[in-house]
């Protein structure tokens, strides 16, 4: 690994988050409010590391596989610990533990917010809290890939290491012309859902908020109560249908655009996610039913609550429009496994993905079966592809791993401590980049009350699981720095 | 008529064989220098020793002049390629063998019309589909269709204490007086008798029953066969033919269990068969089989690449007590063994690929050839063409040869059982068992 290529792509990273720092500080200064000075500071400070890191170094070749994961690693941290200083310069946070992590839960688009107060905050400071999430939500990475032509060379390593789910789909022969695609689909859903918030009757200024924290599945709202505020159905209705097709592969997206809308159904991923959701939505709904707090509701209400809430955390955005915490334990049992499980692979949700956990139980099947018939050679199938022993170790192995991370955070979140619920909610609904947890920091409670350490460590957690675990914890490998690639 | 046969494997041969015999001009191509030889001193043909996809060899064997040409090696590469330039050299009719399904799909951008072919035959599925159709009767050793399956004709072994069991045929003929079978052969210790009324069936006895396709199912019965349904299947032999017989049952919900002794062959096997248990072992490993539960299934179908693997195989599975075993036979000398040691029936892509070719060569007046198993005798079936002699007398005072049988006619879209006192009529299909010798009057007949 060259330290010198890394720092110079990093620089470039920074140069391109400069520009969405000075967009920021248009935003403000149109509102005329003094945070926009706080912006051109940031942006100044974000411009000059970026410049001085270009130009002190250079590529003299292509990255290679390893300079890729280091790459990737290192940028969201730099993008993360630049995009925490508008908080401090502004004022709105004093602690630097507590801006990181709201910078980090935004580019992460795990959407959990240290503010108590979110509605009195500038408006330049709501709007990029809501900007990070929509880069952070198809990537940084994918984006410079997309538009930095010399990025295309090994961009796959690149690709691959930041989009999320076990194997990334080429569309096309040119790997940034992929990532230019899956930046078409996305930039059109955030449209479409503009244009539909407004038609709703929302502000603009919430309209643009809200959509780019659904297509991203961040979940920062420009409001206090969340989407609960708006208490218009067709408005919530909205939010639900972008949630869930943000979670929703976004090859599957584009091949639909392209006239094959019959894609969707094919997909056993996207039949198996879409079952889940059903599933926990009638068990949601008939818990909440069942616990007497909806008692006056219309059975629609009382549904749309359930799948609201459902779509919300599955996907991993962290709307809420209901104090899910007050549903008795089956519904936050529920919750808590669709954090765990998430969205599709090569959408913008965290968790393991639902290929993944789908892949595994096949697997169980597969099995079984064995151990019926011995001598039976049986393969693992997800829909009609074949899932090799290969990719079931890696499969097996990351499961392994976000599962014992959880745990861990957990535990040191336990020993500071915290209580079970508090700990195992935080720490799931960070590492799953969902936001609302569970107990202390549930659906209406916030992370600002905790201390830095807390802070850091679920900021590693975020990272780690936008990341998927492997690009993250390569950075301690000892092999990714010695020799000399 | 000039004939050119590319390839000289067994499908080759025998072609090249039968189409000599029946006095045809033939020139077979075939790329190994020793198999050309062997083969030249075995028949009387012409052989040229090359690449049956070189022009140049094409040229040599004189394919400008030849009405037919039969490509038949194992490559599909090179049947494709002949069959093309055949069609240049204007050739009138080209078959070609071809295995990969790929050719045969609907939307193929190398379609059978793309490539000028007329007649594309892949063995592996015939055979396959044979197995299936044998698979589907307990009894039946062999299974032949005619006029668009209207008609059928079936082999099968009497059982001891069967109903007809030590019975003639005139005594049957009274005792099943609305039934419209004939029995058109009876085969005992390996000799085919054309049965007369009073010829006795005993048990044992090999019978060819010709019925209408209605009455199909009462026929096993009567020799002693209780109902049968197909549930379970086991293929000892992860071979193309297994592949398709293994898709063909899953299709038509039968449970499927396919054996092969080399592991990677088995992945591929669970890759390409979603629906079928695929298990890693020999197929006449006992213990195995019995683990699987051999006992009682419905199927076993022995489709290894060694002919004595797969007869030993069957007989383990017979023995063990599957109730109808099937065995694939490559080499056609062994046909006659199969029924003899006790396996139910056999089949072979390289028979079932002869059999369609010859089906197709024969134009004329024959609408279809079977050549059965193990028998020398074959189904034909006629048109009845104006103002042939068959025509002019009942079916009695004909002169049929004593070594034919007229079974069925098929007229307009009825089927008759015919008697002695019957009328054949122009426009007629008739279908007729015959042995070899007999069959040369039986044209005659018709024309």
């Amino acid at each position: 690994v060259s330290t010198r290529h890394l720092i110079h792509v990093v620089s470039i990273i920074l140069l391109a988050l400069t520009a969405a720092l000075a967009l920021t500080g248009v935003v403000s200064l149109a509102h005329g409010e003094a945070a926009s000075l706080a912006f051109a500071g940031s942006t100044v400070v974000c411009l000059a590391l970026g410049l001085v890191g270009y130009r002190r170094t250079s590529l003299d070749r292509d990255l290679t596989i390893r300079e890729g994961y280091a790459v990737v690693s290192l940028s969201w941290i730099a993008i993360g610990v630049v995009g925490a200083l508008p908080y401090l310069f502004t004022g709105v946070l004093t602690s630097p533990a507590a801006a990181l992590f709201e910078s980090v839960s935004g580019f992460t688009t795990t959407g959990a917010t240290v503010f108590n107060d979110i509605e009195s905050l500038p408006r330049g400071i709501l709007f990029w809290r809501s900007l990070t999430q929509w880069i952070g939500g198809m990537g940084i990475i994918v984006l410079g890939i997309a538009i930095l032509p010399f990025l295309g060379i090994g961009g796959m390593q690149l690709f691959r290491a930041e989009v999320p789910g076990p194997t990334p789909e080429r569309l096309q022969p040119r790997i940034a012309q992929t990532a230019k695609l899956l930046w078409y689909v996305y930039a059109g859903l955030t449209v479409l859902q503009i244009v539909l918030l407004l038609l709703a009757g929302m502000s603009w200024f919430d309209a643009v908020n809200h959509a780019l924290a659904t297509v991203s599945t961040g979940g920062f709202s420009p409001r206090n109560a969340s989407i609960a505020f708006y208490e218009s159905g067709v408005i919530q209705y909205i939010v639900i249908l972008f949630m869930y097709l943000a979670a929703l592969n976004f090859t599957l997206h584009y091949r639909a655009l392209l006239g094959a809308p019959g894609r969707y159904l094919k997909d056993t991923e996207w039949r198996a996610f879409t079952y889940i959701l059903i599933a926990a939505t009638a068990i949601v709904a008939f818990s909440g039913w069942r616990s007497g707090l909806h008692a006056g509701d219309s059975a629609e209400h009382l549904v749309r609550d359930a799948l609201f809430q459902v779509i919300s955390i599955a996907t991993t955005t962290g709307f809420v429009t209901f104090d899910y915490d007050r549903w008795p334990a089956a519904a936050n049992l529920v919750l808590l496994v669709l954090m765990l499980i998430g969205g599709m692979a090569g959408s913008t949700a965290g968790g393991m993905k639902v290929i993944r956990v789908y892949a595994l139980v096949r697997q169980s099947i597969t099995a079984l079966k064995r151990s019926l018939h011995p001598r039976a050679v049986v393969v693992t199938r997800v829909g009609t592809r074949i899932i090799r022993d290969d990719d079931l170790l890696n499969i097996l192995a990351f499961i392994l791993l976000y599962i014992s991370l959880l745990a861990a955070g957990a535990l040191v979140m336990a020993l500071l401590g915290h209580d079970i619920l508090t700990s195992v909610g935080a720490s799931a609904a960070t590492i799953g980049n969902v936001g609302p947890g569970l107990g202390d920091v549930g659906a209406i409670e916030n992370y600002g009350w905790m201390g830095p350490v807390s802070h850091l460590m679920l900021v590693f957690l975020m990272l780690v699981g936008r990341l998927e675990i492997f690009t993250v914890l390569l950075l301690f490998h000892p092999d990714l720095w010695r020799g000399r690639t | 008529m000039r004939i050119v046969i590319v390839g000289a494997g067994e499908v080759g041969f025998h072609l090249a064989r039968r189409l000599s015999e029946e006095g045809q001009d033939v020139v077979l191509i075939e790329a190994n220098p020793e198999r050309a030889v062997s083969v030249s001193e075995q028949l009387d043909v012409l052989t040229i020793t090359g690449n049956g996809a070189s022009l140049s060899v094409l040229e040599e064997a004189g394919t400008r002049r030849a009405r037919l040409l039969l490509a038949v090696t194992s490559r599909d590469e090179v049947n494709v390629l002949a069959c093309l330039a055949a069609s240049r050299m204007d050739v009138a009719f080209k078959v070609a063998r071809v295995s990969n399904p790929e050719f045969y799909q609907k939307d193929s951008v190398l379609s059978r019309e793309h490539l000028g072919i007329d007649l594309m035959i892949n063995p592996e599925r015939e055979c396959a589909w044979e197995t299936f159709q044998l698979l589907n009767s307990e009894a039946a050793t062999d299974l032949v269709r005619f006029a668009d399956g209207r008609v059928q004709l079936i082999g099968l072994r009497v059982r001891p204490g069967s109903a007809v069991a030590g019975t003639t045929l005139v005594d049957l003929d009274k005792q099943l007086t609305d039934r419209h079978y004939v029995t058109v052969a009876i085969v005992r210790d390996g000799v085919t008798e054309i049965p007369t009324g009073a010829s006795r069936i005993e048990a044992g006895d090999q019978l060819f029953v010709l019925a209408p396709s209605s009455e199909m199912p009462d026929i096993p019965p009567l020799a002693g066969y209780s109902e049968f349904k197909l549930r379970r299947v086991m293929i000892a032999g992860g071979s193309e033919e297994a592949v398709y017989l293994a898709r063909h049952l899953g299709e038509h919900g039968v449970a499927c269990t396919v054996l092969d002794s080399d592991r990677r062959r088995c992945l591929q096997l669970a890759e390409l068969l979603p629906r079928a248990l695929v298990l890693h072992g020999d197929a006449t490993n006992l213990e195995l089989l019995e683990m699987e539960g051999v006992e009682g299934i419905d199927g076993y179908v022995a489709f290894t690449g060694s002919d004595e693997t797969n007869m030993l195989s069957s007989l383990l599975a017979k023995t063990t007590g599957a109730r109808k075993v099937i065995s694939l036979i490559h080499r056609f000398e062994f046909m006659r063994l199969v029924t003899k040691v006790g396996i139910d029936a056999a089949v072979s892509a390289r028979q079932s690929t002869v059999n369609a070719i010859l089906r197709y060569v024969r134009r004329g007046n024959v609408q279809s050839v079977a050549t059965l198993k193990g028998i020398l005798a074959e189904a034909l079936e006629f048109d009845v063409s104006e103002n042939a002699a068959a025509t002019r007398k009942p079916i009695s005072e004909l002169h049929i040869p004593k070594g034919a049988v007229i079974g069925a006619v098929i007229r307009g879209e009825r089927v008759i059982m015919p008697r002695g006192r019957d009328v054949l009529q122009a426009g007629d299909r008739a279908v007729v068992f015959a042995l070899p010798d007999a069959i040369g009057d039986v044209e005659r007949l018709f024309e």
